[in-house]
């Protein structure tokens, strides 16, 4: 599963969702086909689904919410957790990123 | 009449270096990557400034580009047709990074917004933020309103203010909005 447009590439390694360059779509319905990836990733019901956004340099507040709401589907399920993996050298990700913890304390959230 | 949200911009010091664009909404009408295009631009402009002042300019570029390509998403989607043009004036004065923004809005997109951000400021950005994350999961035909200027507030640590001026009532409303950042 992949989504590759000039501007960002989305794409799948078993449970991990890979997000690498800008994310400044204009709504929910634009944000669409890649929580589709996400959500197909949730329903093979791994132990733990992780997002790897460290090639991520650039999202706007709707793309913040597509990682909130994902964030809340997964912490509704018993059986499957939820890693996010960070870079410091990115700094939306420093400054935006902690509130998905706040969202799901259960949340392994790393920012390295 | 003119109704004020949030801060108020302070009278501008004389002699201060002010960086205006305009972006036409003309023939070739305005789109939605002139958003992340300005806003680039002005954070790559700036976190120049912002490197010979010694600050940390990376941040400067990132912070500025995420606050400007959130302020001119809304100006792109909620201006009045046949008034759309934007306007833009920017500076930076020792650490502290200023932007105006001004539009129109049709009368009824003004009062939704109003109302809304009387909601926005009575509470802490960063409780609200959270509480309008979990509200929006809720309702999946949410977009998100309001997320935008919460996380500059709460993650970016930005002050912002509104003013509406309307000539008469039912009239489009010229909006301005500013913005700082203290760029570290």
């Amino acid at each position: 599963m992949e989504i590759k447009t000039s501007e960002y590439r989305v794409w799948v390694e078993g449970a991990t969702v890979y997000f690498e360059g800008t994310m400044r779509l204009s709504s929910n319905d634009a944000y669409a086909p890649i929580q589709e990836i996400m959500a197909k990733v949730l329903a093979t019901a791994p132990p733990a689904v992780t997002l790897d956004l460290t090639g991520l340099e650039f999202l706007n507040s709707s793309g913040i919410n597509l990682f909130a709401k994902f964030t809340i589907e997964v912490r509704k399920l018993a059986h499957t957790g939820l890693a996010v993996r960070g870079s410091s050298r990115i700094p939306w990700q420093s400054k935006s990123l902690p509130n998905l913890k706040k969202l799901y304390p259960a949340l392994d959230l790393a920012i390295s | 009449m003119i109704s004020h949200y949030g801060i108020i911009p302070p009278e501008r010091v004389e002699n201060v270096a002010v960086t205006r664009l305009i972006l036409r909404d003309g023939a070739l009408e305005l789109r939605w990557f002139h958003c992340s295009e300005t806003a680039e631009f002005l954070g790559d402009y700036f976190s120049v400034q912002a490197r010979v002042a010694k600050l940390n300019s990376r941040d400067a570029q990132h912070s500025i580009g995420y606050m400007a390509n959130e302020i001119l998403e809304n100006a792109v989607k909620f201006r009045a047709l046949g008034l759309g043009d934007i306007e833009i004036e920017a500076t930076l004065q020792a650490n502290a990074f200023e932007m105006q923004v001004m539009h129109f809005v049709e009368a009824s997109v003004g009062e939704r917004f109003q109302a809304l951000l009387i909601e926005l400021l009575k509470r802490d950005p960063g409780e609200l933020l959270i509480e309008r994350i979990e509200a929006n999961a809720a309702d999946s035909s949410s977009g998100g309103s309001g997320l935008g200027i919460l996380t500059l507030m709460s993650d970016y640590g930005a002050s912002l203010g509104w003013s509406f001026a309307q000539e008469v009532p039912g009239a489009p409303m010229r909006l301005s909005i500013y913005a700082t950042l203290t760029l570290v």
